[in-house]
């Protein structure tokens, strides 16, 4: 007997395939709240030198300054209670690159996640990060041969001083944003991905991002450079217990593509809906790069987060693709930033996103061009897709244009699921919830056909359905 | 500004409404007590409504400093006394100048039909009670409902069409003109009111117009701001539809430095539609603001906005855009284009515009644009033996005419000459 797809089932089963959580263990956890001696204890702790030392108390400092955005969802931010958030948890074990070193709990976890499964199947290095602290990390040695660097941000730290202290913050700076400085005040963790001249990486890297303990605030710090003429394609994924209190997730990414790079950096958000996602993301493009942005928002409370892309080269191109999904009591509030900096820049915006249920979706965007870039092109395309009374959807997409030859084109589309396509498939002999699968299916699958089989093939799942359970 | 006081500002950059001068102007328009009354509560409204905020997209593009009240708007001395427009034949004309009562003229046909006009300082228990019902909310608005210095009060009474359009000049005069209409079209009438805001010596101008449309009733709103170079201002015009009521607002901008214009449409009743169709032409440093809203609050309405800007030498043009379906608002449609046209590298266009939809089962969409003139028209016209300026001149007008021609005779008639006469002078005088 066949189950019958919902698309009520997304994430019917996060509880029992994401949202467990293991006992606590762990060798160090920061008290609730924040101040500067909570900076001072995360940085002794990791053995910083001193200019990172600064650069995360005048972030706290900074942080606390900027009052919270007055845009967006106000009701939930202002909900967010900072001072009941551990902002520094160290898990038992030391960073590892073999799987059996790594504490059997969070092992566990991890293999129930199906992360180093994934990783023997098709990556070309993996990172696990679970709580503050990256837990295990392992790279193909022929790329390390090649000279490709693929660790956690805080070895990097130590052991590429030079490379991290030049691009640190230089895209993003501390007084980006209000969570741009939290994260740069108590960062720890995140990816270091630094690809030599026209060193092509031609699988993916990929980092799992795991949060456990409740009320915890995981704030990792990525960072990529693409030397000149490089390609390096980098996938994450992050899952959090189901917890009744909420934690806070605020990363930070920064990209650079020197001269005729090639990053993707890609993206499937998976946090359980009681994680509050304000990332800030953004790319530097030099001349003849390209930056591709691939971003699917599933889970999370409030997810806030429009990767950006600064086209600072002349014919630098750009392009995001993101697919976001709010069912119940969720609002993904997400988008993409351009900003073409130079002549002849290009880029693309294609945003799909579907609200059910009482969910929200917002796509909020930047088309930015400066005087003077000439020759550039941009492409923004939003389709929204509803699905019952209570559900909502925004669309608040800003161009500022600048100069005369510029060609700039937006469109967007909100409607439900067409009741000629779903007669149309009934027609055939496919029932409704079927049909209606179908059609979400083939809404998202521009942004499905970007991932990896093997990302796709969850994605789809998630979307599709868990058959058990469900009555045939 | 010789004849009129300087406003002074209070502690968060207010102008200062003293409870005397609100009265004084009560007394100069020699208005009825109610409105008098109303006028002091609007006061008291006004010293707590917050000036524009900046962060939100309504006020991203312009500051509104450039645009606050710096005359009082109570003159020293009675403006000189503009001419009235030309009575259109079958229709009505009235004028309007701050710190006067409004003066106007009906065709014999009007008359005869039943459309009352008068001073709004003389309208009566009707008037007051909708006075107010649709303006949009917000610093200018709270403004003008306390400040206004001339104002007109239209009426189509039930089941009237008019003969022909009314034709309102607003004269933007010296100092601060505070210009309110009001304009009721009852169940099942028909009008065209034209709203010509005209003239201006360094002049600000804070003007409402509020038109409430009743069930199965049509109107044609029609808003010209051709003001003098040295004019800013904001202009707020809001209109609320009833069931079945149709409503189509043409709104044209050529004049003033620093003017935004929001133009919002309320459809309140079920089968309500309602359509926009908008020009800016901005040229020199103009910076030209325009602001459209439409709000669903029932189900079965329509909607539809079609605005073009063009952009020439340092001007800029910006836009917000508002499409609101309520959760109450099943099987709406709402459809909104911006299309805008550089003309030079140093002009700047921003434009937003905005979704929200509450509820499943709507048809929505949007698009925006912007672009250069494509010199591949300019070219061919230019084969067929047109000299270079009088290729441009032709390009943009088939840019902007392509959404003229889309209305009715009534308005077209009224805007159409204006444009063309605003893009030869654009494209430096007529070839």
């Amino acid at each position: 007997m066949s189950a019958t797809p919902q698309i009520a089932d997304l994430n019917r089963d996060y509880a029992s395939r994401y949202g467990f959580h293991d006992p606590e263990e762990y060798l160090h956890k920061a008290p609730k709240g924040l101040d500067h001696e909570v900076v001072e204890m995360i940085s002794r702790y990791k053995k910083e030198p001193a200019w990172m030392n600064e650069i995360r108390h005048k972030a706290l400092d900074v942080f606390l300054e900027k009052p919270m955005p007055r845009w967006g969802n106000s009701a939930m931010l202002d909900s967010i209670d900072f001072e009941n958030i551990h902002y520094y948890l160290k898990p038992k074990g030391e960073l590892s690159t073999d799987w059996d070193d790594v504490p059997e709990k969070i092992k566990e976890t991890f293999e129930r996640l199906g992360v180093p499964e994934a990783e023997r199947k098709f990556l070309a290095g993996v990172t696990a990060q679970y709580e503050s602290e990256v837990v295990y990390h392992s790279i193909r040695k022929d790329l390390e041969e090649l000279g490709v660097i693929f660790g956690d941000m805080d070895s990097a730290l130590r052991e590429h001083p030079e490379i991290v202290r030049r691009w640190f913050g230089k895209i993003i700076p501390t007084r980006d944003n209000k969570f741009a400085a939290l994260n740069t005040a108590v960062w720890s963790g995140g990816s270091f991905i630094y690809v030599p001249r026209n060193t092509k990486v031609d699988i993916p890297l990929q980092a799992y991002f795991r949060i456990n303990a409740e009320n915890m605030g995981q704030f990792e710090r990525t960072l990529i450079i693409a030397d000149e003429g490089s390609s390096v394609h980098y996938i994450e994924g992050c899952t959090a217990p189901v917890y009744s209190s909420d934690s806070l997730h605020s990363a930070v990414v920064e990209l650079v593509a020197l001269p005729g790079a090639h990053i993707r950096y890609t993206t499937i958000q998976n946090w359980s809906t009681n994680v509050y996602n304000l990332v800030t993301k953004r790319a530097h493009a030099y001349a003849d790069s390209v930056v591709e942005w691939v971003d699917g928002n599933i889970g999370s409370k409030l997810t806030m987060k429009y990767p950006a892309i600064v086209l600072k080269g002349e014919r630098a191109h750009g392009e995001v693709l993101s697919v976001a999904f709010a069912g119940d009591g969720q609002h993904q509030d997400a988008g993409a930033k351009m900003i073409h900096a130079a002549p002849h820049t290009t880029s693309r915006i294609v945003s799909k996103s579907i609200s059910k249920g009482d969910g929200r979706s917002s796509y909020r965007g930047l088309v930015q061009v400066a005087r003077g870039a000439v020759g550039c092109k941009t492409n923004v395309e939003c389709d929204a897709l509803l699905i019952g009374a209570a559900s909502r959807s925004d669309t608040y997409p800003t161009m500022d244009i600048s100069g005369q030859d510029v060609s700039v084109e937006h469109e967007a589309r909100v409607s439900k699921v067409a009741e000629e396509q779903l007669f149309y498939l009934q027609s055939r002999g496919i029932d409704e919830d079927q049909a209606r699968l179908m059609i979400v299916n083939g809404f998202i699958e521009p942004f499905v056909r970007e991932l990896p089989m093997e990302y796709a093939v969850e994605l789809n799942r998630l979307i599709e359905l868990e058959m058990e359970g469900s009555v045939g | 500004m010789g004849d009129v006081a300087v406003m002074k500002r209070d502690g968060v950059g207010r102008p200062q409404l003293a409870a005397a001068d609100v009265h004084a102007l009560s007394q100069l328009l020699a208005e009825t007590p109610e409105l008098g009354g109303r006028r002091l509560d609007a006061r008291e409204r006004y010293q707590k409504t917050p000036l524009p905020d900046r962060v939100r997209h309504l006020w991203r593009f312009t500051n509104p400093e450039h645009l606050m009240p710096v005359a009082s708007a109570l003159p020293l001395a009675a403006p000189a006394a503009a001419d009235l427009p030309e009575t259109p034949e079958d229709g009505a004309a009235a004028l309007l100048q701050g710190g006067t009562r409004s003066r106007a003229v009906l065709s014999d046909s009007a008359r005869a039909a039943g459309l009352e006009i008068l001073p709004l300082a003389e309208a009566g228990e009707a008037a007051v009670a909708a006075l107010g019902s649709t303006a949009a909310a917000g610093f200018f608005s709270a403004f003008n409902d306390a400040a206004w210095n001339t104002g007109l009060f239209v009426r189509v009474p039930r089941g009237v069409t008019l003969p022909g359009p009314v034709h309102v000049r607003i004269d933007a005069g010296a100092g601060t003109t505070v210009p309110r209409l009001l304009v009721l079209v009852e169940d099942g009438a028909e009008a065209v009111v034209v709203e010509d805001h005209v003239g201006g010596r360094d002049a600000r101008v804070v003007g409402v117009s509020e038109a409430l449309v009743g069930a199965d009733a049509r109107l044609s709103r029609v808003l010209l701001q051709r003001w003098a170079a040295d004019v800013n201002g904001h202009l707020s015009a809001a209109s609320r539809l009833e069931r079945g009521a149709e409503l189509l607002t043409v709104f044209a901008s050529f004049g003033g430095s620093r003017a935004k214009m929001e133009l919002a449409a309320t459809l309140a009743g079920e089968g309500a539609r309602s359509r926009m169709v908008g020009v800016a032409l901005a040229g020199g440093g103009q910076h030209l603001d325009h602001h459209t809203r439409h709000e669903h609050l029932v189900g079965r309405t329509w909607s539809q906005i079609d605005f073009k800007a063009v952009v020439s030498g340092r001007s800029r043009s910006s836009y917000t855009g508002l499409i609101r379906i309520a959760a109450d608002a099943p099987e709406s449609e709402a459809y909104q284009e911006n299309r805008n046209l550089m003309l030079s590298d140093t002009g700047r266009v921003d434009t937003i515009p905005e979704l929200e939809i509450l509820t499943d089962e709507v048809s929505c969409s949007h698009g925006a644009t912007v672009a250069p003139v494509d010199m591949e028209q300019v070219f061919y016209l230019q084969s067929r033996g047109l000299d270079r300026k009088a290729a441009m001149g032709l390009v943009v007008r088939g840019f902007v005419e392509d959404t003229l021609r889309r209305l009715p005779d009534a308005p077209r008639a009224a805007v159409a000459a204006l444009v063309a006469d605003r893009i030869d002078a654009l494209n430096g005088g007529r070839s």
